[in-house]
């Protein structure tokens, strides 16, 4: 299968235009909370934002109901990478002063997809890429390999970017998908 | 469906450079662990790893293992400009450049303070990648993966997935990691070292994992290709057929496995299912193994939940007691070893082994080198996130 017989199921973008829904409420929280355990840097609490409001529109509260978060794959596409955090671990090796522990937790970008996996039950696999085209169209063609492959049913693809520029915003989107029709092996 | 051979293997990391070395450094069980001289270790807690003393940069090394194994499978330079790459690194480099002649625009030593001007970026994992195929002679690049301890294990299983289903001819996996400052601090801020200079899979008394250089590359082909080599060409050898692979998530917690190996035994079952092989059939299990004491007990209640009876059976060590955790370059360090071992008909001792410990009840090889029984072997990984991965691999 190609990325093109996935089904979107929800989307997420951060920031978002902003606007209402049909009954006259907000789209959007304009702000995006804190994860627990996780510092310094937007890249996590983008990431676990994200995906949050995609799955909350597709199954309410959490868990995902087991028949389907437990093929449900988690992907973090990001070119950049958590930047803030690897800056701050490199100036504080640099200058010889204290490393937290905290800071090794959220050293790689699997730690943000385990926190989304384990609060939604999602026991698909969890990849992590940095693209080399564009972003969103990796992060598919990946979902349509893992689902054709079998080791999951559907996807939820989160792509974010630190600017690594102070002041500047960074940016994110998430799209959940699975296929369109069963998958033949 | 065609069944997906590996054709050319190459390798180096703190057990020297060359297959060879890989095998004789694993099987010897002799840790290649010592001091850190790379960079200033004064500040920490630990102080050891096992470093490739004349190593170069990341890229050059990753240059010399893909160009290793293009000549090991018998590539053309035709079929190198046909051949995507997938890599696994650590992600991102930009706060220090890529410090190389990789022809990759470098950050100037500091970076991690230098301004920057707004819409400038900083060279990426997908960047050297880029530059990693042009200098090799490959014509692409398919996937970066920066998934961690994984990435290199989900790189072969995603390969051998394009190439089972027909969508690649033939795929290079590569992956590398050398240690560094950086992680270093990480680790050790992180309490993750062992405090004893040793590493411990599965044994009382283990206190943690030591990180190592590695870097390794492997050929991955449709076996049916071998029917379609070029006349007058000399014959390639399939080294080792990838029977089965499979990748799961625990769905538990941020860092830590799940404590009864949830994520890791569906891993390890959709292994073994693809290949239609029963865990009864397995000759030797190279382990995550970590030497870490709940990231061990992990694995081993997940080897238990996926294999039953066999778990208590099969032989099973971690090469990581000996070339240390190479983080984003485990899965195909590990993977080179396991097919190298099978080949040469001996399992890699478990090194740094004091006495069982009752939440590892496994046939952990403590004195070896031990005879192969068997011609599958799994290579098992897991990572932050709860991400695991296993390969199981055919020789004959």
């Amino acid at each position: 299968m190609s990325a093109r017989e996935l089904a979107v199921v929800a989307e997420a973008r951060w920031p978002d235009a902003g606007g209402l829904t049909d009954a006259g409420d907000p789209t959007e929280n304009r702000t995006v909370p804190p994860v627990p355990g996780f510092v310094l840097s937007s890249f996590n609490p983008l990431v676990a934002e994200l995906a949050e409001r995609c799955l909350r529109r597709s199954y309410g509260a959490p868990p995902v109901p087991p028949d389907f978060g437990q093929s449900l794959a988690m992907i973090v596409v990001s070119a950049s990478g958590d930047t803030a955090s690897a800056r701050h671990v490199a100036r504080a090796v640099d200058s010889g002063s204290r490393v937290g522990p905290l800071m090794f937790f959220q050293s790689v970008p699997n730690s943000i997809a385990g926190h989304v996996a384990a609060r939604w039950g999602l026991g698909g696999p969890v990849v992590c890429l940095c693209p080399v085209g564009d972003p969103m169209a990796e992060g598919l063609a990946q979902a349509a390999l893992l689902i054709q492959d079998g080791d999951a049913t559907a996807a939820l693809v989160v792509l974010v970017e630190q600017s690594g520029v102070d002041g500047q915003r960074a940016t994110a989107a998430a799209v959940l998908v699975d296929a369109v029709s069963p998958i033949e092996g | 469906m065609d069944a997906v051979g590996l054709f050319g293997l190459a390798a180096a990391s703190g057990l020297g450079r060359g297959t060879e070395a890989q095998l004789a450094g694993a099987l010897s069980g002799v840790a290649a662990f010592a001091p850190v001289e790379r960079f200033d270790v004064g500040g920490r807690r630990v102080r050891v790893a096992a470093t490739l003393p004349d190593a170069g940069s990341l890229a050059d090394e990753l240059a010399d293992v893909i160009d290793g194994a293009c000549r090991h499978a018998g590539l053309s330079a035709g079929q190198r400009a046909d051949c995507p790459l997938m890599l696994a690194v650590h992600g991102p480099p930009g706060v220090r450049g890529i410090p190389d002649n990789a022809g990759v625009r470098g950050v100037p030593d500091g970076a991690a303070d230098a301004p920057r001007a707004a819409g400038e970026s900083w060279p990426t994992t997908a960047d050297l990648a880029t530059s990693l195929a042009g200098r090799v002679g490959l014509g692409s690049v398919a996937r970066v993966y920066t998934s961690a301890c994984v990435s290199a294990s989900t790189a072969v299983a995603d390969a051998a997935a394009l190439i089972r289903t027909g969508r690649a001819e033939r795929v290079v996996v590569a992956a590398g990691y050398l240690v560094e400052s950086d992680q270093f601090a990480l680790f050790d801020a992180g309490r993750a070292l062992a405090t004893d200079g040793a590493v411990r899979p599965f044994s009382a008394g283990r206190t943690g994992l030591l990180l190592g250089d590695a870097v390794a590359a492997v050929v991955l082909e449709p076996v049916t290709a071998l029917r379609n080599r070029v006349p007058g060409r000399r014959a390639r050898t399939e080294l080792a057929r990838l029977a089965g692979w499979g990748r799961a998530g625990d769905a538990y917690h941020a860092v830590q496995p799940h404590p009864e190996g949830h994520g890791m035994a569906r891993a390890i079952g959709a292994a073994l299912r693809r290949a239609g092989v029963d865990a009864g059939a397995l000759g030797y299990v190279n382990a995550h193994g970590t030497g870490t004491p709940f990231s061990d007990a992990a694995e081993a209640a997940a080897l238990h939940r996926a294999l039953g009876p066999a778990a208590r059976q099969v032989p099973i060590s971690s090469t990581k007691a000996t070339h240390g955790h190479t983080l984003e370059a485990s899965g195909l360090i590990e993977l080179v070893i396991t097919v190298l071992a099978m080949r040469a008909g001996k399992l890699p001792v478990n090194a740094g082994f004091l006495a069982p410990d009752e939440a590892c009840q496994l046939n952990v090889i403590v004195s070896g080198p031990r005879s192969v029984a068997g011609e599958y072997a799994l290579s098992v990984n897991a990572a932050f996130g709860g991400a695991n991965t296993a390969l199981l691999v055919q020789t004959s």
